[in-house]
């Protein structure tokens, strides 16, 4: 049953995972980069420089698409490809199926990206794809389910690690969230433009069922699915409780499909469907703490790799940013808090502590210990990574500290009245507080980014290395044969 | 006995059971939205957007305006002072999509409409900095040199006309129209003559104060100046909102 | 729509009815999971599975020891 190292690249398909791993760093990069620009934008608005295709408005969903589906998304076709070969100990069902995915994805990252720069946007947020990409992504994610689906029951394993419920969970979900908040009335055969076919009170929880869920499977799911495999991997020992891990499954699927609604609180939403959305949110702790210490504990007895290791310190951090931001999660829903928090940069900070401390974290990590692994080798630098450790731990602290301050501060200052009873503060008043904010929020994510771009130069330095090194071997067995 | 083991080493019970698990949340939460009357207010007044308006709307959404401005004012004391009465569904039933938005960089337009001069949203809108000095609004002087094009709006209006929205085409749609929403509006809402419409009510308002020429600052201006204007919130009671809450 | 629809739509019933749908679940999926001590040994084999796939592996992090333990299931 066991395959060794050597054999497995002509045991599994590896080339897909290559591509996708490696367009997961071009788009993180790129994505990421963007994310600063736009920070800075909000700090020094000449930075428009009254250019339509990059003011703020049509590159936020530039840096929206590229960090969750064009790095994100690639992260997850790199890893649950090669963790459904390696827990199946099968190969891919077909490789051009697989092959099919790769060029779907990137065709659609590419051309939203096009597109929104030009104007063309359903100004559904995380869903701005107009209808002719939406299809090319219905299209790749019905061939994606297929080829995980296929290679997942051709396995020679009896049973299905926890990882692949998670990918398959994620897979679904998205399928069916794409699909409704997607549904719209193109305005003719040969406009992008297009109308959803949901209005006002409806589209609104429709939108916000797809975007918080799209956090719930894409973002959450789906990067635990990842965390179940390289956590235990890298660690060497298996996870904590596999007991623990079916609880954590079961309800976390059943819970997150409910929360949707709390984004929408105090609007003109029924109170009965808030108010739901809300109760689900404060449960749905329990379960993403149950994975959370799932995860952590696995090093339980082994806390030293924390010392040694800086590809585990990756793992574990991203855990304890994901504690951290679904705690937050629950009380940012409840009403009273929300109605501080929302519309306010409290919001932003949260995701953030969520997508670059868990997703980007956890990804991070698999990467390092995924790509020697792929092409055969050892990584170039370990220093590196340290490096990049802290660059990333440095801009998440300076990103989030920044987005409290502001969201908070905002929030209180906008409903603060004088002793007359009339308003303290006008909203520009309160524009002008967020300077400083958003100054040190852009420093983050300068940080943060560089901590990419350092990752990006060891991978590279990874991939030369091997190639080298492949071509020795090749020297060497040539030199045999000729002596013989 | 049922096992566990039986889903696990089973891809399609697990596909299938995942599913049933997944879909219950969003069946419960959304489903009832669509066939609860208390969902949406009846008030008078909300019609959908003319020609013009509609175009407007479309350059919103272009502009991505929707990332840095809600259209959602919530039940709160300082969000009544700053902005007005607080957003009813009714208000946004012809909105294909809602632009409620999720993020206020800027403030809340829900009831922006009728508050500012055109003057000033077109001065606004070409430099933010220029009316407001410490605003950080992008300037969208574009809008003001780029001429409207309006040759696919009827095609629009009909896309929507799909979604539900009452655009009419037949004399009978147009009937039913005036009956709802009186002539004038009725006669705003014909697809036949919506090019027309555009025009008249472009050149009419000069929303964008350059004679003869139609541009995108006219069809925005008229959105903008039309927002959160289209409730007599003085002809109700103010319980009769809060029974739909 | 049936009156048990109504019924959950209704503001002060929908907190009741979503406690006891999540609790019959959760309750009757951690019964399962934790009762017998058998199934518990059972269910926890399972979680070697992906320390089985390589033995020769060039970036191996010390973990080879607990490797072996798989084959103790």
């Amino acid at each position: 049953m066991a395959q060794t190292g050597i054999g497995s690249a002509e045991q599994y398909n590896y080339e897909i995972i290559k591509k996708f791993a490696i367009m997961a760093l071009v788009w993180g990069l790129l994505g990421m980069a963007t994310g600063v620009y736009i920070a800075a934008e909000l700090a020094w608005p000449a930075l428009n420089f009254n250019i339509p295709e990059i003011t703020f408005g049509r590159l936020r969903p530039v840096h929206t698409t590229l960090v969750i589906f064009g790095f994100g998304g690639s992260a997850l076709f790199a890893t649950s490809y090669y963790v459904v070969q390696r827990t199946c100990q099968t190969r891919l069902y077909s490789d051009w199926m697989a092959g099919f995915t790769f060029w779907g994805w990137q065709t659609a990252i590419v051309a939203g990206v096009i597109s929104y720069v030009l104007g063309y946007t359903q100004s559904r947020e995380y869903a701005e794809f107009e209808w002719p990409i939406d299809l090319i992504i219905l299209v790749t994610w019905v061939l994606y389910f297929t080829v995980y689906i296929m290679t997942v029951r051709r396995r020679s394993q009896p049973h299905i690690y926890v990882a692949n419920w998670f990918y398959i969970a994620f897979i679904l979900v998205i399928a069916l969230l794409h699909i409704f908040n997607n549904l719209a009335v193109p305005v003719s055969m040969f406009s992008l433009k297009s109308y959803s076919l949901f209005s006002g009170v409806q589209d609104a929880m429709t939108q916000w069922w797809y975007g918080h869920n799209a956090v719930g499977f894409f973002l959450t799911a789906a990067f635990l699915g990842m965390m179940y495999y390289f956590v235990p991997k890298q660690a060497g020992r298996p996870v904590y409780s596999y007991r623990l891990s079916i609880v954590h499954f079961w309800s976390l699927a059943f819970l997150y499909m409910w929360v949707g609604a709390h984004h929408l609180h105090w609007t003109a939403l029924p109170d009965w469907t808030s108010t739901l959305a809300a109760t689900f949110s404060i449960m749905l702790l329990l379960p993403s703490w149950g994975g959370m210490i799932n995860g952590i504990m696995t090093l339980s007895g082994a806390w030293d790799k924390l010392r040694t290791d800086p590809i585990m310190l990756f793992l574990i951090t991203s855990l304890s940013f994901y504690g951290m931001s679904t705690f937050e999660g629950p009380l940012m829903s409840l009403k009273s808090v929300n109605a501080l928090s929302h519309y306010t940069d409290w919001t932003i900070g949260h995701v953030h502590s969520g997508a670059l401390g868990w997703v980007a974290m956890v990804s991070f990590g698999s990467f390092y210990h995924m790509v020697p692994r792929l092409y055969d080798t050892r990584l170039y630098s370990t220093r590196l990574v340290y490096v990049h450790f802290w660059l990333a731990t440095i801009g998440i602290l300076l990103y989030i500290t920044a987005m409290w301050v502001a969201g908070i501060f905002q929030g209180l200052m906008l409903r603060s009245f004088d002793d007359y009873g009339n308003l303290a503060y006008t909203f520009v008043e309160t524009v002008v507080f967020l300077h400083s904010p958003y100054v040190v929020r852009a420093l983050g994510g300068l940080f943060f980014v560089s901590g990419v771009a350092v990752m990006a130069y060891n991978m590279i330095m990874t991939i030369r290395k091997a190639r080298v090194e492949a071509a020795e071997l090749d020297a060497k067995l040539a030199a045999k044969m000729a002596r013989i | 006995m049922i096992k566990h083991e039986s889903i696990e080493t089973n891809a399609g019970l697990l596909v299938v059971l995942t599913l049933i698990v997944v879909s219950i949340g969003g069946l419960v939460e959304i489903v009832p939205l669509f066939y609860i009357s208390d969902t949406v207010e009846e008030v008078e007044g909300v019609r959908p957007y003319t020609a013009l308006e509609l175009r407007g709307r479309d350059i919103y959404q272009r502009e991505g305006c929707y990332l840095c401005h809600s259209q959602m004012i919530r039940p709160f004391r300082d969000e009544w002072l700053r902005y007005g009465h607080y957003s009813l569904a009714a208000e946004s039933q012809y909105d294909h999509p809602f632009q409620w938005g999720s993020k206020r960089t800027g403030p809340d337009l829900a009831r922006v409409g009728n508050k500012y001069s055109n003057e000033w949203h077109v001065a606004h809108l070409v430099n933010p900095r220029s009316v407001v000095p410490q605003s950080i609004m992008p300037n969208y002087q574009w809008l003001l040199e780029n001429d409207l094009d309006y040759s696919d709006v009827q095609d629009r209006m009909r896309a929507l006309k799909v979604t539900g929205v009452p655009y009419s085409e037949t004399q009978q749609e147009y009937d039913s129209n005036v009956a709802e929403f009186g002539v004038d509006v009725a006669d705003q809402l014909d697809i036949l003559r919506a090019e027309e419409n555009l025009m008249q009510q472009a050149l009419a308002n000069n929303y964008d104060g350059q004679h003869g020429r139609i541009t995108e600052m006219d069809a925005l201006v008229a959105y903008l100046q039309m927002l959160g204007t289209m409730v007599d919130f003085s002809k109700y009671d103010e319980g009769y909102f809060t029974d739909f809450r | 729509m049936p009156d048990w629809m109504l019924w959950i739509t209704s503001h002060g019933n929908s907190k009741i009815v979503a406690l006891l749908l999540f609790f019959t679940t959760f309750c009757a999926i951690l019964i399962y999971v934790y009762t017998g001590k058998e199934r518990g040994v059972r269910l926890e084999s399972y979680k070697y599975m992906p320390l089985q796939d390589d033995e020769t592996d060039l970036n191996a992090a010390g973990g080879e020891e607990e490797m072996h333990e798989s084959g103790k299931n």
